[in-house]
């Protein structure tokens, strides 16, 4: 049971943190998502119909950020699939199994987009 | 200590569960907001690599939209009336090459101006009608001001909107609905309105048959406190019943009309059932585009968690409102709001199934002005560019952080959404909350004729509080955004 308490709170810790960096990505701050992946680039126009209005870019608005988020990306697959506190469940019918792996793709590639030119100032 | 061990896990699924209900509104005028200067510092604003940004006019009161004379010359108009019941008399203005302002035509206070456009010598502008209804002007260089139509129903939440000008002299505008989802009731009392139109409400542009659901409220303060019964389509305290028709009438709310350039004949319906359908613009390839500000969480029918929209704007199409959002029925849980009741439809019958929208841009972000590239000189030819007012949270409903508050470009072909500028920081917000001197509240967007320069309409600061919004007067700006790196 103790490393079920350490690891709940390396996860609270992990969330926390979470908030200390920016969720922006891409221009005009930083460079363009790579979008040469063919997968990418279809989970674009996915992401655009379901998620841009409650997370644009990927950032907080609406919701909460989903760029800076520490969870693994199967478990947002699986918030997308299921719905979580007031973010409505996105069933097959809705976002299919193969419409629902390229917007993986561009969420993983959100995610993982280098903000080192970063200028906060 | 060993109970923590059963409980944290527990907390912890419950706080991210429940993390919208339980964290408070954080909108861009919510806050910390400086409200006593604006200083303006190009720097602060990211752009696209090769673009940049400089300041062509400051100290503007509630600026809505610019056009270009003949000449080139650079025209603003100011609003006249912004949300929080100011009013001043509203004013087309030269900005001179230095900057300065010269007045060209005051208008009556009837405001907002909501648009301006420049055709054939003269300036036709959109008057909103809060006080007296809306009106389409004609006004000549030398401030002449003709109507050209009268009488809009446009007195309650949103306005007249437009203009703009198709290739064979038709004059387009559109007309805002009086409420927010159909049913008037304490929002509109608080905004201002229903206490000087006790009576207006929302006009169908054709025939409706209702479900003859209603609404109970009250009105703040006394002696109206009692609980009064409204229906859709009614007036205040109004109920209506199961199958009851509405009649409808020309012009009407939440529609898209046209007439010709010249007057002189009634306006013809386009298309209905938008909400607030703010900014036109025509596509370079001649097709007709509308900014649509969609759903608010407030009033007697709150609805949550809807985008505002661009639509293509198509001949004889309904929309939508009341009873879809962005192409989909408002029929369950899905759009109720925590600690609200469910909106459910309010038409027994709709005219049709509403198209889908080309683009779904930020939930309460305010997105107004709407300008398309057409140069290469400039790049992203063909793509939509929207001002992106941003939100008015919580009075709107709650957000998790600021919506808005930048200039963001569409592919129309793909949907595609793309920031173009926004102020540097962690997060975008209004340069009054990040304390900064870049974008406030941007409202329009305008290409130069040349099309190589886009220039921002920034509304300036406007503080947000649960009732109460708190514009601040001579924080408005003109922003040029021009390609330095032509290669790029």
């Amino acid at each position: 049971m103790k490393r079920y308490f350490l690891l709940s709170a390396g996860f609270f810790l992990l969330l926390m943190l979470s908030h200390c960096g920016t969720a922006r990505r891409g221009v005009p701050m930083f460079s363009p998502i790579n979008l040469e992946n063919p997968a990418v680039a279809k989970g674009e126009k996915i992401f655009m119909a379901y998620c841009q209005k409650c997370h644009p870019g990927g950032t907080a608005g609406l919701a909460p950020a989903i760029n800076n988020k520490p969870v693994p990306g199967f478990l947002i697959r699986f918030q997308i699939r299921n719905g979580l506190g007031m973010m409505p469940a996105f069933k097959e019918e809705v976002i299919s199994d193969e419409e629902l792996d390229y917007l993986m793709a561009y969420i993983n590639e959100l995610r993982k987009t280098d903000k080192k030119d970063i200028d906060l100032d | 200590m060993k109970s923590l061990h059963y409980l944290l896990p527990l907390l912890l699924a419950v706080s991210l569960s429940g993390c919208f209900r339980l964290l408070s509104s954080d909108g861009g005028g919510q806050g910390r907001i400086r409200m006593d200067v604006r200083p303006v510092d190009p720097e602060a604003i990211a752009l696209p690599a090769g673009y940049q940004a400089e300041v062509v006019a400051t100290g503007l009161t509630f600026p809505t939209g610019a056009a270009f004379d003949a000449q080139g010359r650079l025209y603003v108009i100011e609003s006249g009336y912004s949300y929080g019941e100011i009013f001043f008399e509203p004013r087309l203005l030269r900005v001179e090459p230095d900057g300065s302002l010269t007045t060209i035509a005051t208008g009556v206070k009837n405001g907002p101006w909501t648009g301006i456009t420049y055709y054939k010598g003269n300036f036709y502008v959109a008057e909103g009608g809060e006080l007296l209804g809306g009106r389409i002007l004609r006004i000549s260089p030398d401030g002449n001001i003709t109507s050209l139509v009268e009488d809009l129903p446009t007195m309650g939440d949103h306005h007249t909107n437009g203009p703009v000008i198709s290739a064979d002299g038709q004059l387009y505008f559109s007309l805002g609905t009086a409420t927010n989802s159909g049913v008037v009731g304490p929002d509109n009392y608080d905004y201002g309105w229903l206490k000087r139109y006790p009576d207006f409400h929302d006009i169908p542009c054709e025939d409706i048959v209702l479900v003859g659901r209603n609404y109970v409220s009250d009105l703040p303060p006394e002696p109206e406190s009692a609980e009064h019964v409204t229906g859709a389509y009614s007036p205040y305290g109004t109920a209506t019943t199961e199958g009851q028709v509405i009649e409808g009438r020309i012009p009407c709310s939440g529609a898209v009309m046209r007439i010709p350039v010249n007057g002189g004949a009634a306006p013809e319906l386009v298309a209905w059932g938008f909400r607030n359908p703010f900014s036109l613009a025509f596509s370079p390839a001649g097709r007709l585009y509308v900014t649509e500000n969609a759903y608010d969480v407030r009033g007697s029918r709150p609805v949550w968690g809807v985008a505002d929209n661009l639509w293509e704007v198509q001949q004889g199409k309904w929309y939508g409102w009341p009873d879809y959002a962005g192409g989909e029925l408002i029929d369950g849980e899905r759009y109720e709001a925590p600690n609200k009741k469910v909106p459910n439809p309010i038409l027994a019958r709709h005219p049709s199934k509403p198209p889908k929208p080309v683009a779904k841009l930020g939930v309460h972000s305010s997105s107004n002005g709407l300008d398309f590239s057409r140069s290469d000189a400039f790049g992203y030819k063909g793509e939509a560019f929207i001002a992106q007012y941003g939100d008015l949270a919580p009075g709107v409903g709650k957000v998790l952080a600021p919506v808005g508050f930048k200039v963001i470009r569409v592919n129309v072909e793909t949907g595609v959404v793309t920031e173009f500028a926004a102020n540097k920081g962690k997060m975008v917000a209004p340069a009054s909350k990040l304390m900064t001197g870049g974008l406030e509240r941007p409202i329009s967007v305008k290409f130069s004729p040349d099309g190589e320069s886009l220039y921002i309409v920034d509304f300036g600061i406007m503080e947000t509080g649960e009732e109460d919004l708190n514009p601040e007067v001579e924080t408005g700006v003109i922003w040029k955004i021009t390609k330095t790196e032509p290669g790029l």
